[in-house]
């Protein structure tokens, strides 16, 4: 009973942000997974752009995709952090982050994940991945 | 011939005699004011500001102004002819109302405050020089938009640092708020959003207040000086009677004079109310100046400025079928391209896993593009920039950018910290949340970005073309540069400032220079998988949402004033690589200045 008052209560904030045209904040899915990815979009020591889709999180449009690495896979210790805007229309949602200022010929180590723009968390991880700047 | 009719002729003669000495004189004094307009009158004329090196300003810049000039006298004299048109204004009611006539005078006052060039000290700058309703409502100069991409100012040649922005639908903005749980910062106007609104709850009308004094575009060295300049308007009782203001200030001697100095000038030092007024004559001025911003505001927002009657709107109203082109267009949109993701579309359906978007507009029948919001696109520092430039003092003792090429662009987050170039913030709490508002720019609305005068029907070569120019730092130049931008950004990214792209490459074609402000950039855009042709569709849905289309003639534009374009179209070259010859090589770039970069709370990683 109470979920379902919130989610009505959910679904009157968002009808509301319709009208006003701010971007509008959508319920919270469920469980949140990634269904590809994560993977190297682009590989340089200038800019490196990891990416991965998951179901369309909802909750704040505005979110954080954020991959922890380093060049010790027991030991994550660096965070980039790249804002994306969630499309409520859409089913799935590709997070992208950036990370600049790699060094050349080394392996480094990750994991992704993503939470809302006020910190809340989307709930998923990914198991550690690892690439290679040439 | 009897003694009377003597004495009469006498008169007559002595009344012409006089009437010629008088005119000359007049002519005289006329002569010296324009030439003298420093505060002290035996001063020879200022020294127009010239402090760019050669070829910054566009070679055709003097005609130019003189021609937009023309244009911005014409639409004064045309809204003066409206304000003679309306019927007598009459106030009844409690509480009082102007019944019948009220929406129409408040629309035409805001008009002829919008085009009155007598609201600057030289007498030569109305809001609409650098807001031409052709353009969409802004830059109308296509060699400025191409080269200096900032407006010269009231006193020639200083210049701002931005694009001047469209501002079609610009009341519709909020006043600037946080959503609080959202960490997000919704409404304002300007690039930066220092226009706020809180006090006069509108954040457009706000606006208006701005410019005035703003050194770099009309300049005026008090708020009081529009009060000041009204009291000479043709339209003074208009004004009078519709606000219930009386324009009776007792103006101190000195107050042309103060209003002839540009602001910034050294002999004011500090002072931001130069002219001497009694505290009920500056409340009085206050007042006044409110109503100067609700009046222009209110003409902002009429259907003379935001119709809603673009192809789109005819579209969502059921009087209009797109063709293929531009149905792929708005389905791009919303679909792979991403753009309603900021730019709200009003296609709010949430589309299950294998359901297909249909390009309907399901909830919204007057869709804005825009969500309020503000992002980091990433865009490179534009070196033609008339800002880096003004290092120097000009004639009045002003410098606008001590900084220089130290100068970067934070928007949002500069404004935030009360920072450099942009305003006071008049909420400290918000403070703490420039890092992460660092180098965002409002989410303008993609409504009239493609609009131009007739005889020049789109903004893309081979034309014939109106070069418009876009983003805050207007770098790009074509709306398919545009979305080639958005499309391709971390595709073609090189670590290089704009003009040095590696041999082989064609800058904005498949290479982009690094960002101005490499934080907080938005990643929802920058590789989008477009083809070509994918973007051309796109280029033309943002060309279905000018306004002016009218379903039963579509090939003659309602819109209003947008004939009053007396410049020459641009041809020839290829939309991909518009306005590429006059790219300049960026100068070595020293680190970001203190006063920027260096301000508390300091930038989430350091800004370079
Ligand atoms: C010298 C050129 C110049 C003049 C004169 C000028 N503007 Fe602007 N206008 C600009 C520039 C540049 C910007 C963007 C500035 C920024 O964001 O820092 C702008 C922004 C605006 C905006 C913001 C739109 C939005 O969506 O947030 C409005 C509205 C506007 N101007 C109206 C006016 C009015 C009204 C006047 C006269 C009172 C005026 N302008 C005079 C250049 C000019
Ligand atoms: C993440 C939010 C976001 C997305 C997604 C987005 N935009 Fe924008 N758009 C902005 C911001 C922010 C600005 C102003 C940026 C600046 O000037 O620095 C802008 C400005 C514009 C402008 C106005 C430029 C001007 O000079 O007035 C147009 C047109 C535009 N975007 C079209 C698009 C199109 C087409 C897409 C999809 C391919 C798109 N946008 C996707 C945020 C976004």
């Amino acid at each position: 009973m109470k979920k379902l008052l919130l989610t009505v209560l959910i679904m009157v904030v968002f009808m509301g942000n319709l009208l006003a045209q701010v971007s509008p904040a959508t319920p919270k899915a469920a469980r949140v997974q990634i269904t590809q990815g994560p993977e190297l979009e682009l590989a340089k020591e200038y800019l490196t752009i990891i990416r991965w889709t998951t179901n369309n999180p909802g909750g704040l449009p505005d979110h954080f995709g954020i991959v922890r690495y380093g060049t010790d896979p027991n030991n994550l210790s660096q965070t980039a952090k790249s804002p994306i805007r969630l499309n409520p229309s859409h089913p799935s949602t590709i997070f992208r982050v950036r990370i600049q200022g790699l060094k050349a010929a080394t392996t480094y180590y990750y994991t992704v994940e993503s939470q809302e723009a006020n910190g809340t968390s989307d709930g998923v991880t990914s198991p550690v991945n690892k690439f290679t700047i040439p | 011939m009897n003694r009377r009719k003597l004495v009469g002729l006498c008169t007559v003669a002595v009344t012409v005699l006089l009437g010629l000495l008088i005119s000359s004189q007049t002519m005289l004094i006329s002569a010296q004011n324009t030439q003298n307009s420093g505060v002290d009158r035996e001063e020879p004329p200022p020294r127009p500001y010239n402090p760019y090196p050669p070829g910054i300003l566009p070679a055709d810049l003097n005609s130019e102004i003189a021609r937009v000039r023309r244009e911005v006298r014409f639409i004064f004299n045309q809204a003066l002819g409206e304000m003679r048109a309306l019927p007598p204004l009459t106030v009844t009611g409690q509480p009082p109302t102007l019944q019948g006539t009220g929406y129409q005078a408040v629309q035409t006052l805001g008009k002829l405050l919008n085009f009155d060039e007598n609201m600057s000290p030289f007498q030569n700058r109305a809001c609409a020089f650098c807001h031409m309703p052709y353009a969409g409502f802004s830059g109308p100069i296509p060699s400025v938009n191409l080269t200096m991409i900032a407006y010269p100012g009231s006193f020639q040649f200083r210049a701002g640092k931005r694009t001047a922005q469209r501002y079609t639908y610009s009341p519709r903005y909020p006043v600037l708020e946080l959503y609080p749980d959202q960490n997000l910062l919704f409404g304002g106007n300007f690039w930066d959003g220092r226009s706020t609104g809180y006090l006069l709850q509108s954040a457009d009308a706000e606006q208006a207040q701005h410019p005035p004094v703003d050194t770099q575009e009309h300049a005026l060295p008090d708020t009081a000086c529009i009060a000041f300049r009204l009291e000479s308007a043709v339209y003074k009782s208009f004004f009078e009677k519709i606000w219930g203001d009386i324009l009776d200030i007792r103006f101190p001697g000195n107050t042309e004079d103060i209003c002839e100095t540009p602001g910034g000038a050294k002999v004011f030092g500090t002072d931001v109310t130069p002219i001497k007024l009694s505290p009920e004559d500056r409340a009085k001025a206050n007042s006044v100046y409110d109503h100067w911003g609700q009046s222009i505001s209110f003409f902002e927002d009429s259907p003379q400025v935001s119709p809603f009657t673009s192809k789109v709107d005819a579209n969502i109203n059921g009087l209009y079928t797109y063709t293929p082109d531009e149905l792929a267009g708005a389905i791009l949109f919303a679909g792979k391209g991403n753009c309603n993701s900021c730019h709200i579309d009003g296609q709010r359906t949430l589309l299950k896993p294998g359901q297909t978007d249909t390009g309907t507009y399901a909830t919204n029948a007057r869709p804005l593009f825009t969500c309020f919001g503000y992002s980091n696109l990433g865009l490179p520092l534009n070196p033609r920039d008339a800002f880096f430039y003004q290092t120097t003092p000009d004639f009045f003792g002003f410098t606008a950018n001590p900084l220089g090429f130290g100068y970067r662009d934070l928007g949002l987050g500069t404004f935030l910290r009360s920072g450099f170039g942009s305003a006071p913030n008049p909420n400290e709490t918000w403070t703490e949340l420039a890092p992460r508002m660092d180098g965002r720019q409002q989410v303008s609305t993609v409504r009239n970005v493609a609009m131009t005068p007739p005889q020049c029907p789109t903004t893309e070569a081979p034309g014939p073309y109106f070069q418009k120019e876009f983003f805050h730092n207007g770098y790009i130049k074509s709306l398919k540069q545009l979305v080639h931008f958005y499309n391709t950004r971390d595709k073609f990214p090189f670590p290089v400032t704009s003009g040095h792209c590696p041999p082989g490459k064609t800058e904005k074609v498949d290479c982009w220079p690094m960002p101005e402000v490499p934080n907080n950039i938005d990643m929802t855009v920058g590789n989008l998988g477009l083809t070509d042709q994918e973007e051309n569709q796109l280029v033309i849905i943002m060309q279905a949402l000018n306004d002016g289309f009218n379903p039963s003639n579509p090939s003659v534009s309602t819109y209003p004033d947008i004939n009053t374009f007396t410049g020459k179209c641009m041809t020839g070259g290829t939309a991909a690589t518009q306005g590429n010859n006059t790219l300049i090589p960026t100068p070595p770039l020293p680190p970001c200045a203190s006063a920027v970069c260096g301000v508390a709370p300091l930038p989430t990683k350091p800004i370079p």
